[in-house]
């Protein structure tokens, strides 16, 4: 093999093992040389290749991936959420249907109790007469400001009716009025939940809720919120 | 079934991405559109992981998957006013490294593309003149000849020149 053939063969792999380039490493000092000096040549080559790798380059692409292939599927089942939707929303107009038809008011201000017990007056804004009385004056109604404290007034839905709530302070405790703008729907006399007990009279058309604790003397209290709530002339 | 899929997929990741991403960067010279090649490419692994029969050929798998991607760079690219080329050149946001290893990235950062990729595949990943040659649709002697051309010029690029002096003089 002449000088040129060897160093051709050697630049274009360093790591060739072929018996004929030993004999012609061996035969001459200069290839020999020349192999060992490309050898080093191609540890640094290699050394520079290693370029540093982004960190958590690994688990970025599996990342990546996941999320690409996720979004895709979500696209590709969408005409799928869209029927979900669609039959959910079916469900939930049936369910109000049924619910319009079986749910007691009397439930729902039960049910309201709960809830309304972390309602806070929003921004401690200062419930006067006046705010009492133009929020009553919707319901056709006015209320004696001697009744007690007026805690809160806010509107709320029972059973899908938009009222009235009031939360009182009273000498006999503390007490819940709601004002539901429907006698269609007639809440018993009395009722009681584990916590609460209720009673209700209708105020013409619209049905007057009282709600207290089991201890609170509610009929000393209803009574005098008869007295005080009358109809607005 | 898909849970087979992703622990095969996540296998090939970790063994691969190192030296897909060396490679990617090889190619072209920057560092963040490397590693969006490397995105793309094992995205594009992930969707056609069920083509890949043979683990062993999946080195040269992912490497024509690469290429491809960093083509279709190239012709996006042809539609904006950046010439690519200019972008970023090896070596300038390696501060870390030594000198020494510095000049030599920059060294091969010069080399022309059809020069630099063989010699990659070479060093990179271990490749014989053959597989490479297959790798590149070449024939085997033209690989050669780009081998060799490639050790060749940065041996004259990176010798001392105090030797270099010393070699023209005597």
């Amino acid at each position: 093999m002449d000088e040129l053939e060897f160093r051709r063969r050697i630049y274009a792999n360093p790591a060739d093992d072929d018996d004929a380039l030993y004999t012609a490493a061996q035969s001459d000092a200069d290839n020999e040389a020349f192999w060992k000096d490309i050898k080093s040549l191609d540890d640094k080559l290699r050394n520079a290749a290693n370029v540093p790798v982004p960190d958590d380059l690994a688990n970025k692409l599996i990342l990546n991936t996941s999320l690409v292939e996720f979004n895709q599927h979500k696209r590709r089942n969408r005409w799928y959420i869209g029927l979900a939707a669609s039959v959910a929303f079916t469900c939930g107009i049936a369910l109000t249907a049924w619910q319009q038809q079986h749910t007691e008011l009397d439930q729902a201000a039960l049910t309201h109790m709960y809830y309304a017990e972390h309602e806070q007056p929003v921004g401690n804004a200062r419930i006067t007469p006046q705010l009492v009385n133009a929020k009553l004056a919707q319901f056709g109604a006015e209320l004696d400001p001697s009744i007690g404290k007026i805690a809160s007034i806010n509107y709320c839905l029972l059973d899908t009716i938009r009222s009235l709530h009031m939360i009182i302070e009273t000498p006999q405790g503390r007490m819940s009025v709601f004002l539901v703008p429907d006698n269609s729907q007639v809440a018993p006399n009395e009722f009681s939940d584990p916590v609460y007990k209720g009673t209700s009279y209708a105020l013409q058309k619209t049905n007057v809720l009282v709600i207290g604790e089991k201890s609170a003397d509610l009929p000393a209290f209803t009574s005098q919120l008869q007295q005080r709530l009358k109809l607005s002339t | 079934m898909m849970k087979e899929k992703t622990l095969r997929y996540e296998a090939l990741v970790r063994a691969l991405h190192s030296d897909i991403y060396r490679y990617a960067y090889w190619l072209t010279n920057d560092k963040s559109t490397a590693e969006d090649i490397v995105q793309e490419t094992f995205l594009r692994a992930w969707r056609a992981l069920d083509s890949l029969q043979d683990e062993k050929a999946a080195k040269s798998w992912l490497i024509t998957i690469l290429r491809r991607e960093n083509a279709r760079r190239f012709e996006r690219k042809q539609f904006d006013l950046v010439d690519v080329e200019d972008v970023s050149v090896s070596g300038s946001d390696d501060q870390d490294s030594h000198a020494e290893v510095r000049q030599v990235r920059k060294a091969m950062s010069k080399l022309a593309p059809d020069y630099r990729e063989p010699l990659m595949l070479q060093i990179i990943f271990g490749f014989s003149g053959d597989e490479i040659a297959q790798q590149l649709e070449l024939n085997k002697n033209t690989v050669m000849t780009r081998l060799f051309r490639a050790r060749s010029q940065l041996k004259e690029v990176l010798s001392p020149p105090a030797l270099q002096r010393g070699f023209q003089s005597g």
